[in-house]
């Protein structure tokens, strides 16, 4: 039987060239970036996507729209992307954030990574996807079926530490 | 100074404009912004700024020419 191996030596390519990661106002291509994702020292894949759900606090939810401080939003990922890379033994870790107008149950956002065991990739992976909900300048807007909309405020985390820029990292749905 | 604001602040100021009086902090300037509209106060207490991609605290001492960005708190995801 010939071995077969997903292994595309472009992943760090598609890293390189910011392909996989940032921000996209387009929609995100999962399957390719689980596709670009694989490596032959990883034992683990896991792929987070963040979407978009029909309701928020009991009001039905029509869709969401996103925005971000570009410049800063891009450099912020990139930087907690390195950042897990430096505190877990990673071979991909990407990730991708809608801007724009997005469907409920479409992806809003996406963070894959990669390692030779499960326990550093679902850490890393938790690690990355708090961080870009909490620190990245990245907002979202609920439009709600009754015709309102309500900017997001997810991130309260001042309130606990009285500081702005500290952050608590706890499950948030 | 210009400035520019996103999301939730953008149902209190226009997305950009210039602010005229000094503010030689962002606690100055956060001064200046209340006058201007004084719902914006609490969100407002929990914003970041940031110049030229980077962010600032009080301690940075604004210029006139600076563009500044203020970014509420994150909700992405």
């Amino acid at each position: 039987m010939t071995p077969s191996s997903s292994f595309r030596p472009a992943v760090e390519g598609r890293e390189a060239a910011g392909v996989a990661r940032g921000l996209s106002g387009e929609p995100i291509d999962m399957v390719g970036m689980l596709a670009g994702a694989h490596h032959p020292g990883a034992g683990a894949v896991v792929l987070f996507s963040g979407e978009v759900r029909d309701n928020n606090r009991g009001r039905p939810v029509s869709f969401l729209e996103y925005e971000a401080y570009g410049p800063l939003a891009e450099k912020m990922i990139g930087e907690i992307l390195a950042e897990a890379k430096s505190r877990w033994v990673l071979q991909t870790a990407v990730a991708q954030h809608r801007t724009g107008i997005v469907a409920v149950g479409d992806t809003a956002v996406v963070v894959i990574t990669a390692s030779a065991h499960r326990g550093e990739a679902y850490a890393a992976n938790r690690y990355i996807i708090d961080r870009i909900k909490h620190e990245a300048p990245i907002w979202k807007c609920e439009h709600y079926a009754d015709g309102t909309h309500e900017w997001g405020n997810n991130c309260n985390c001042h309130a606990v530490t009285g500081d702005v820029s500290k952050h608590i990292y706890e499950s948030e749905g | 100074m210009k400035i520019h604001v996103y999301a939730g602040l953008k149902d209190y100021f226009e997305p950009e404009f210039e602010v005229e009086g000094e503010a030689r902090n962002t606690d100055e300037l956060k001064t200046l912004l209340v006058a201007i509209n004084g719902k914006a106060e609490a969100m407002l207490s929990s914003c970041r700024f940031a110049v030229e991609e980077g962010f600032i605290d009080n301690a940075y001492k604004l210029k006139s020419h600076d563009t500044i960005v203020i970014i509420p708190p994150s909700s992405g995801g």
